[in-house]
């Protein structure tokens, strides 16, 4: 048995027309047996980041709050807010530092970016459990549905969507690649960021 | 008030004297004002910092002798003061950059660089067994963040930033010259102008390209900008400081 | 020397699998049925062109995916029974009654089974289009869609998406069409395998895809389609057509 199916879940992120996207389901299990349908796998980092942890439950705690401290310590220390792409970095050490120990988290980030010219730029990222980074143009996924996840949002998403569009694509995505999924599920949340709000939905799915 | 000697709490590091201070600190100072004249002074479109290199004797290759260090692409420093603990400083923040690097993906701001190092020549005024570092720095650096930004750091641990400042022999001299000279909307061109000129108040002897050292922050451009931050076949980030060659200095001190 | 005295186990693997991926989707009046023609084991790649799909009858099309030894011995055997029956007959056998001895074939090796998903695809005596699906032992079932092999996973909750409609609501006082037209089902497959061939390590090279279609029926817009060739042999009865397209070769 993977240990990634010992509680389930999933996350995928997705980039759009000046605005990302980033969905995860909202199972908890103890293997077969579902335990909770209001378990938060996403959260956010500034009001234009947000990370996805899914994984072993008591890891996407204990991560949860490693990142809030290094990420306070780094607001303090240099005065600004972190952005999207040193993030991804604090991230992608963080995890290395346990290389040898690791958590079974496989992180998503989701954000924009400030760009030298003051506008925004749609940033995502993706860490395997020991920090390898990856900036996809696209989408990523993570979590016990990711092959599904793959598949559907490579078949669904295109270039430059609009928030509408993107919460649509991201939705459908996640929706039919965790229907197929045994540890995922159970209804499902969706951040749309853009550049002056975040719109937050939950969503109900089919709840078996 | 200190005695010349330097009285009965001259020799504790970390006993701090009736009058409320910490002797050794001073004296630390005083090795730094008898130190050769740096400067930095922030133009508006970058930094110049600057040093007069003298050696003690013609037989000294000077060519081996560095005073203006490159930290980071991002980050050069100066210094006045004694040597072999400025090369101990360089070495560390060297360190401290590549850590950030390393944990980041970028490397550090200046302010924050400035402020590791400021910790460092701190914590050698109140741990046992060590003395002050005998220098005081001038940190010039830029990021996307802050854009340019000058810092000078003491051997106290205390550290301002600046728009012009002096530090070693002279410094009154120079930081007199330099108040004369400032304007907030001087050109970078125009500041190595006035480095040199400032160091020309008090210097002894012939000032050419083997006794003048220069490094000059240079803020990147929007389009530079916009191209991103990773630049070239290596992935490296274009510096934004650097040291200027024999060959430019010698051009500057001819104009 | 290995001594005589210690017990020694040796084991011989009989399957392998050869990677791929396979599709099909009944609509009113056709059938689709697709496969890549990649074939590997491991990391290497076998051949670039290895077919997985094939015509059996006139309205019957199956495609095989797994362990390729395997199903190229159950499609000749399938081909076998099938011509016994013409024999026997003097006609093709209907398409459910292909399904029942498929079943029959692969349960009769239940405890040696033939290590391939199979997908039959085509035209029932009522004239509306079929899939019906299998597992290696002969479980099966007649379904609209159904994506097996090695992406399937990446596939099949595509297809639930885009061919059961599947968490989408329709309009106010609409419904969802329950069959698709034939152009809609053909670029839902293309789409599919240049996906699974994005993803999937062992999907890519060729892709193949058998259209039926029932007894007196145009051809849906099927002339336009680019790379379609007809196999159809009896005459007045069913169609059968292959539209073959390259896939990504890396």
């Amino acid at each position: 048995m993977s240990i990634m199916e010992y509680n389930g879940g999933s996350v995928i992120a997705m980039v759009g027309k000046d605005c990302v996207a980033i969905a995860s389901d909202l199972r908890l299990g103890n293997q077969a047996l579902s335990i909770s349908s209001n378990f938060q796998k996403i959260f956010p980092v500034t009001d234009r980041i947000y990370l996805g942890l899914p994984g072993l439950a008591t890891d996407v705690t204990t991560l949860r709050e490693r990142f809030r401290y290094r990420v306070n310590m780094y607001t303090i220390k240099e005065e600004r807010e972190i952005e999207p792409e040193t993030f991804a970095h604090l991230v992608s050490s963080t995890l290395y530092e346990h290389r040898f120990g690791q958590y079974f988290i496989e992180p998503v980030i989701a954000g924009l970016s400030k760009t030298p010219s003051g506008g925004v730029k749609p940033f995502i990222a993706a860490t395997d459990i020991i920090g390898c980074l990856n900036f996809a143009k696209d989408f990523v996924v993570a979590g016990t549905a990711s092959s599904k996840l793959f598949g559907v949002a490579e078949g669904l998403w295109e270039p430059d969507l609009e928030p509408e569009d993107l919460f649509e694509t991201i939705s459908q995505s996640l929706l039919n690649a965790v229907d197929r999924d045994a540890f995922s599920g159970w209804g499902a949340i969706v951040h749309v960021i853009t550049k002056d709000k975040v719109t937050t939905r939950t969503l109900k799915g089919r709840m078996d | 008030m200190a005695s010349a000697d330097g009285g009965a709490y001259s020799y504790s590091l970390t006993v701090f004297s009736p009058s409320g201070k910490l002797v050794q600190i001073e004296h630390a100072l005083a090795a730094v004002s008898q130190g050769t004249t740096s400067l930095g002074i922030k133009a508006s479109n970058g930094i110049v910092i600057a040093t007069e290199k003298k050696s003690s004797s013609i037989l000294i290759d000077d060519s081996m002798i560095e005073k203006v260090a490159v930290v980071c692409p991002n980050i050069g420093i100066v210094y006045s003061g004694m040597g072999p603990d400025f090369r101990v400083l360089i070495a560390r923040a060297r360190k401290s950059a590549q850590a950030y690097w390393k944990m980041y993906g970028e490397y550090p701001p200046a302010r924050v660089l400035t402020q590791e190092i400021a910790t460092v020549m701190q914590q050698a005024t109140q741990s046992g067994g060590v003395r002050p570092y005998g220098v005081s720095l001038l940190v010039a650096g830029w990021d996307s963040h802050r854009g340019p930004s000058l810092f000078q750091v003491d051997p106290s641990g205390s550290f301002w930033a600046w728009k012009a400042s002096a530090i070693g022999k002279n410094m009154v001299n120079a930081k007199t010259f330099l108040e004369k000279r400032y304007n907030d909307d001087i050109s970078l061109e125009d500041a190595i102008h006035t480095a040199l000129l400032t160091l020309k108040e008090g210097f002894e002897g012939q000032m050419t390209e083997k006794t003048i050292e220069i490094g000059v922050v240079t803020v990147p451009t929007l389009e530079e900008l916009e191209a991103g931050k990773i630049g070239g076949e290596t992935g490296r980030p274009k510096p934004t400081f650097r040291k200027l060659s024999e060959e430019e200095v010698r051009d500057y001190l001819a104009l | 020397m290995a001594s005589l005295a210690h017990p020694q186990q040796r084991q011989f693997n009989p399957y392998s699998e050869n990677g791929g991926t396979i599709l099909a989707i009944a609509g009113a009046d056709f059938s689709v049925i697709a496969g890549d023609t990649r074939q590997s084991e491991g990391y290497s790649i076998q051949t670039r062109y290895a077919p997985k799909v094939f015509r059996l009858t006139d309205r019957a099309v199956l495609a095989v995916n797994g362990f390729a030894a395997d199903g190229n011995m159950f499609v000749k055997k399938v081909k076998q029974r099938l011509e016994w029956y013409r024999h026997a007959h003097a006609k093709d056998m209907p398409l459910r009654a292909i399904a029942r001895l498929i079943q029959t074939m692969l349960y009769a090796r239940r405890f040696f089974p033939y290590y391939v998903y199979n997908i039959l695809g085509g035209i029932e005596e009522d004239g509306t289009g079929a899939v019906y699906s299998f597992d290696p032992v002969g479980s099966y079932e007649r379904e609209a869609c159904r994506a097996a092999g090695a992406a399937s996973s990446l596939v099949q909750p595509f297809l639930d998406n885009q061919i059961y409609f599947k968490n989408q609501r329709p309009a106010p006082g609409t419904s969802h069409p329950v069959h698709l037209p034939l152009p809609t089902v053909l670029s839902i497959v293309i789409d599919s395998f240049t996906s699974a061939t994005e993803r999937h390590i062992e999907v890519g090279d060729g892709l193949e895809i058998y259209v039926v279609l029932a007894k007196g029926r145009n051809l849906q817009g099927l002339e336009g389609i680019r790379g379609m060739q007809e196999l159809t042999v009896t005459e007045d009865g069913e169609r059968v057509f292959v539209v073959r397209r390259e896939l990504k070769k890396d």
